[in-house]
């Protein structure tokens, strides 16, 4: 009979290489999980890439009805619609998958059972919220990329120089704001189960006033003010700026301050709220209630 | 030390309003007592079984020693940590083959969720291939180890679960009602396997809810009978039955005012 061999518990180095191994090997182990499941569903992850290349093109025809440079408010933008409008959908998109797939995935966790499993083992919270959205994240940036290059090589649409540095840093800060409205959601689901307010509201209004279809400018003053209010609306200008236009890093710096402020707000704030609603969770004994 | 302590232990669940309800008295806490001031003491490398009707408090319980389910009032040590205070050390000892088979993902392959599992462990990724290896050959699924979870029986599934617990192995594992909806020869190789296997070979704790009289009295070392979220009654088979001067059934028909179910255990 074979016996159980005892496993030495975990040592933090001094240099924490341990624990970075150990953390990163769970992350892995979420992506891995997600992409296992994924792909076991490949008709969907087809029709994706192809939802893409629909919406790319329905809005390639849109803009048709636009002349190039004939509008004073898409001028900031280099004057064309397509291109305006291709980054609106494709990074919006980002917001729609941390928005909807994280509160998605602690649902379907809560329904089955996973999340008493995962609760149950060795690691934080934070970890499981980081790891549960790392693969819709990269899928997020695969799905951006493909948008890009289908607007480009199919569409024409014209990108000149792509100032990398401002693009990147507007895009890891505003993964991060979304990631934390994300799981402001998640909360809401772990606690309320269904009918999840930050969804809808946040989706609904960041699509009207963010900056997603149209310019911020054409909105009337009294409610413009919501819009500078809404994370995506600094994203979106940001990378507009840092790709269609290739504005100097300076032009790009206030999106990047202000996604830097609301990401310093929500983030710890979200993961907070999210140990109460666990807390709470656990105390009303509903971790797993449908 | 004890392998476990549960000191006062009371649990009440909100309960559920309706909109009238909600309305006329949104802040009114009502609620349904689940375990009552439970006080209990575990030492190690017991087979404990806490028996008890539906709806007694069982789950509650070991979802509780579990840390799942935060308790009202009292308090619950594992060798010697604080539930509450100490959860990460109580974490290292504790291992919890949940009833829900529903907790495995039903697309990814057995070995493909022990090796998550396993990741969430803290097991290394050096050694997690001979550590899954050693689970599969222990809880016999070495087979059916490489299959999608779908395709398992209910009996494999209740194996896997139990494997999962062992991923780190804990000194105390949790089982809660591991041979319902078995048949009986799968349910028989779980107790011999949880009993002889985990308790006698490893010298495990191994504390397991159920509801099947005979299933305890031929397992545990200790009973516990839990009714209306309350011990009833506790200690070994001989010292319930008075020396076996009177059935199980009767000490738990006594203990929880209602027949006992027909028992599972050996076909019976």
């Amino acid at each position: 009979m074979k016996r159980l061999s005892k496993n030495r518990p975990l040592r933090a180095k001094l240099l924490g290489i341990d624990v970075m191994s150990v953390l990163m090997q769970k992350l892995f182990a979420f992506l891995k999980r997600d992409f296992l499941e994924e792909a076991s569903y490949k008709y969907s992850f087809i029709a994706s890439f192809f939802g893409i290349f629909l919406s790319s093109a329905t809005f390639f025809f849109i803009s048709k009805l636009i002349s190039p440079n004939s509008s004073s408010v898409l001028a900031p933008y280099g004057g064309d619609y397509f291109s305006f409008v291709i980054i609106g959908i494709a990074f919006s998109g980002l917001l729609a998958i941390f928005q909807e797939r994280l509160p998605a995935i602690i649902r379907q966790a809560q329904v089955t059972g996973t999340l008493e499993a995962i609760l149950v083992s060795r690691t934080s919270i934070p970890v499981i919220l980081f790891g549960s959205s790392l693969y819709y994240f990269l899928y997020s940036i695969a799905s951006t990329v493909f948008h890009l290059i289908l607007a480009v090589v199919v569409f024409g649409m014209q990108v000149e120089k792509i100032n990398w540095l401002g693009a990147v840093l507007t895009f890891l800060l505003t993964a991060l704001c979304f990631l934390s409205i994300g799981i402001l959601s998640a909360c809401f689901i772990l606690v309320y189960k269904k009918g999840n307010p930050f969804s809808w509201i946040y989706g609904s209004v960041s699509g009207l006033l963010g900056g997603v279809f149209f310019p911020i400018k054409v909105l009337p003053v009294w409610i413009k003010w919501i819009s500078y209010i809404l994370p995506i609306t600094y994203s979106l200008e940001g990378l507009r700026k840092s790709i269609i236009v290739t504005s100097p890093f300076s032009e790009i710096l206030p999106n990047i301050i202000a996604l830097s402020v609301f990401t310093v707000v929500f983030f710890p704030l979200s993961i907070y709220l999210f140990r109460l609603a666990l807390k709470k969770a656990k105390k009303d004994g509903t971790l797993t209630h449908y | 030390m004890n392998a476990i302590e549960v000191k006062n232990v009371t649990k009440v669940y909100p309960a559920i309003k309706g909109y009238k309800e909600l309305l006329l008295h949104p802040f009114q806490r009502k609620g349904t007592t689940a375990l009552r001031g439970i006080d209990l003491e575990v030492r190690p490398g017991q087979c404990f079984c806490l028996m008890g009707p539906n709806g007694a408090g069982k789950t509650t319980l070991i979802k509780i020693l579990s840390t799942l389910v935060l308790p009202d009032e009292g308090k619950a040590f594992i060798k010697g940590h604080d539930l509450e205070k100490e959860t990460d050390e109580v974490k290292k000892h504790i291992g919890f083959a949940l009833a829900e088979e529903r907790s495995f993902y039903w697309r990814l392959t057995g070995l493909q969720n022990l090796d998550f599992f396993a990741a969430l462990n803290n097991i290394p990724l050096s050694k997690r291939r001979k550590k899954i290896q050693e689970v599969i050959d222990l809880v016999g699924l070495e087979k059916a180890a490489g299959r999608r979870f779908n395709t398992y029986s209910t009996g494999m599934r209740q194996m896997m679960a139990i494997a999962r617990a062992l991923l780190t192995d804990p000194d105390i594992l949790f089982v809660d009602e591991p041979t319902r909806s078995l048949d009986p020869v799968a349910a028989q190789n779980i107790r011999t396997f949880l009993r002889k296997e985990m308790v006698e070979n490893h010298g495990k704790t191994v504390f397991w809810a159920t509801h099947d009289l005979s299933e305890a009295a031929e397992f545990a070392h200790t009973i516990a009978i839990i009714a209306e979220g309350q011990i009833k009654a506790e200690g070994s088979v001989r010292s319930l039955t008075g020396q076996g001067s009177f059935p199980l059934k009767e000490v738990y028909e006594k203990a929880v005012k209602e027949p006992a179910p027909e028992s599972k255990a050996f076909g019976n």
